[in-house]
């Protein structure tokens, strides 16, 4: 029950700060910086793929209705959510996971966290501003925004655990 | 029927989020060409009033530069008012002026939300269909054209700014009179691109773009910007004018929509056309 809450509190927290925040920063050459990601990838281990796709399709709703950007968020979140058990699959630990932790850098480790999650992220960038930009004589801005935005979000991802979820098993947000 | 059932067995995964993707795909191709779903804009009531808040917090930043904007543009059209004037002769009696009737209206609006780096930019105004604003106004500042309002809810309304890649406002060189549309290619917030301009007439750079007044949405000779390049189509006999915007639309904050109150005569006039052909 506890665990619910403490997503839905973070479901309005990641998404605030992405519309409120994260889109009035702009750095220039296409960079847009995007921490949202991290709340799918946060969700329990063993949750359901139904239920991974509902929630990213209402939580990419909710920032795209505020960002004026109308569904391409969604898209790019369904990809990242339905690639996130394959990926999970792949990079899996010798004896499975384990499904009380949550699958943060400081429970799974840095090596892990930085390897799923950077191509879960590239991935969820290059299919954002492919659909953005639509034109495939364009293909290396996309690679640009793609490549620069990825470097960025990345940091931010990485830096926002450190600074809100504490090394341990029982953190608040 | 056993061997459907197992397929969808099979593929339920990929199955939903075909769906949702499907869902998700649909909003955002139709939008750009009709806004369908206004409950997933920021002119809903909800994210409006979530915006709204965020600019209260938000808008004394840039204060003073817009305090002295709107001075600027004070006292400019104070000195276009009659006691300004100096009287130069006294025994002219003024006379009811009814040559002339009123076709625009201006209301003031603020912007609560823009972007300016994304393919297709948007703004969000403080006000919406009960203060008269329709889908098609024109919007502009005092520096230059602003965009075309897309969508509208009770409070609030979604303007297609001069960054978006169709906006095409009618435009025309303000000295020579050629026309064309305006087009952005969609990177540079301060550069958009001027298309139709025949390459056998002559173009001088740095010459002024202003609205053209077609369609009634702007009144003519609104500035846009100025010719900075022009470089002639490949394989068209045009030119491919570069124009620097005078608005810089990163920081724009107030802004007017502009009413055309004889806007459905000339449309009526216009439809007509059409009906006899």
């Amino acid at each position: 029950m506890t665990i619910a809450i403490k997503h839905i509190i973070r479901f309005f927290l990641f998404a605030l700060i992405q519309v409120l925040v994260l889109n009035q920063i702009e750095i220039g050459w296409g960079i847009q910086l995007m921490i949202y990601p991290v709340f799918i990838m946060l969700l329990p281990v063993e949750l359901s793929v139904f239920y991974l796709l509902l929630i990213s399709f209402i939580f990419g709703m909710f920032i795209d209705s505020m960002s004026n950007s109308y569904g391409l968020h969604t898209s790019a979140l369904l990809l990242f959510a339905y690639l996130r058990p394959l990926i999970f699959k792949v990079f899996a630990p010798r004896d499975g996971y384990d499904i009380l932790l949550e699958p943060n850098i400081f429970n799974m480790g840095k090596k892990w966290f930085y390897k799923t999650f950077g191509i879960l992220l590239l991935i969820h960038h290059f299919w954002f501003f492919l659909l953005e930009i639509f034109k495939l004589n364009e293909i290396l801005f996309v690679t640009q925004k793609t490549i620069l935005s990825f470097i960025f979000s990345m940091l931010l991802c990485v830096l926002v655990q450190y600074l809100f979820i504490r090394n341990s098993k029982n953190n608040a947000i | 029927m056993r061997n459907f059932l197992a397929f969808i067995q099979r593929f339920r995964v990929l199955l939903v989020f075909a769906i949702l993707q499907g869902v998700a795909l649909s909003i955002y191709f139709t939008f750009i060409s009709y806004p369908r779903a206004q409950f997933f804009t920021t002119a809903s009531n909800i994210n409006g009033a979530t915006l709204k808040m965020r600019n209260e917090l938000t808008k004394h930043f840039n204060l003073s530069h817009n305090n002295q904007q709107l001075q600027k543009e004070n006292s400019r059209l104070r000195a276009l008012l009659k006691q300004s004037n100096y009287k130069l002769d006294n025994s002219k009696i003024t006379i009811n002026d009814t040559s002339y009737k009123r076709q625009y209206d201006f209301i003031p609006a603020v912007v609560i939300n823009s972007t300016y780096d994304k393919r297709n930019n948007y703004f969000t105004l403080n006000i919406g269909s009960k203060a008269g604003i329709k889908r098609g106004m024109g919007v502009f500042s005092d520096k230059g054209v602003i965009g075309v309002v897309h969508n509208t809810s009770e409070h609030y309304a979604v303007v297609k700014s001069c960054l978006t890649e169709n906006i095409n406002i009618d435009v025309m060189v303000e000295k020579t009179g050629q026309f064309g549309l305006l087009k952005w290619n969609g990177k540079d917030a301060r550069r958009g691109t001027m298309w139709g301009v025949s390459n056998d007439t002559r173009v001088k750079k740095w010459s002024k773009i202003v609205t053209r007044g077609g369609g009634g949405m702007f009144p003519p000779g609104i500035p846009i910007g100025k010719i900075s390049k022009a470089s002639p189509v490949e394989g068209q006999p045009l030119w491919d004018l570069t124009i620097l915007y005078s608005e810089d639309y990163r920081r724009v904050r107030n802004v007017y929509v502009i009413t055309n109150l004889m806007r459905t005569e000339q449309e009526t006039l216009e439809n007509q056309i059409d009906a006899d052909n």
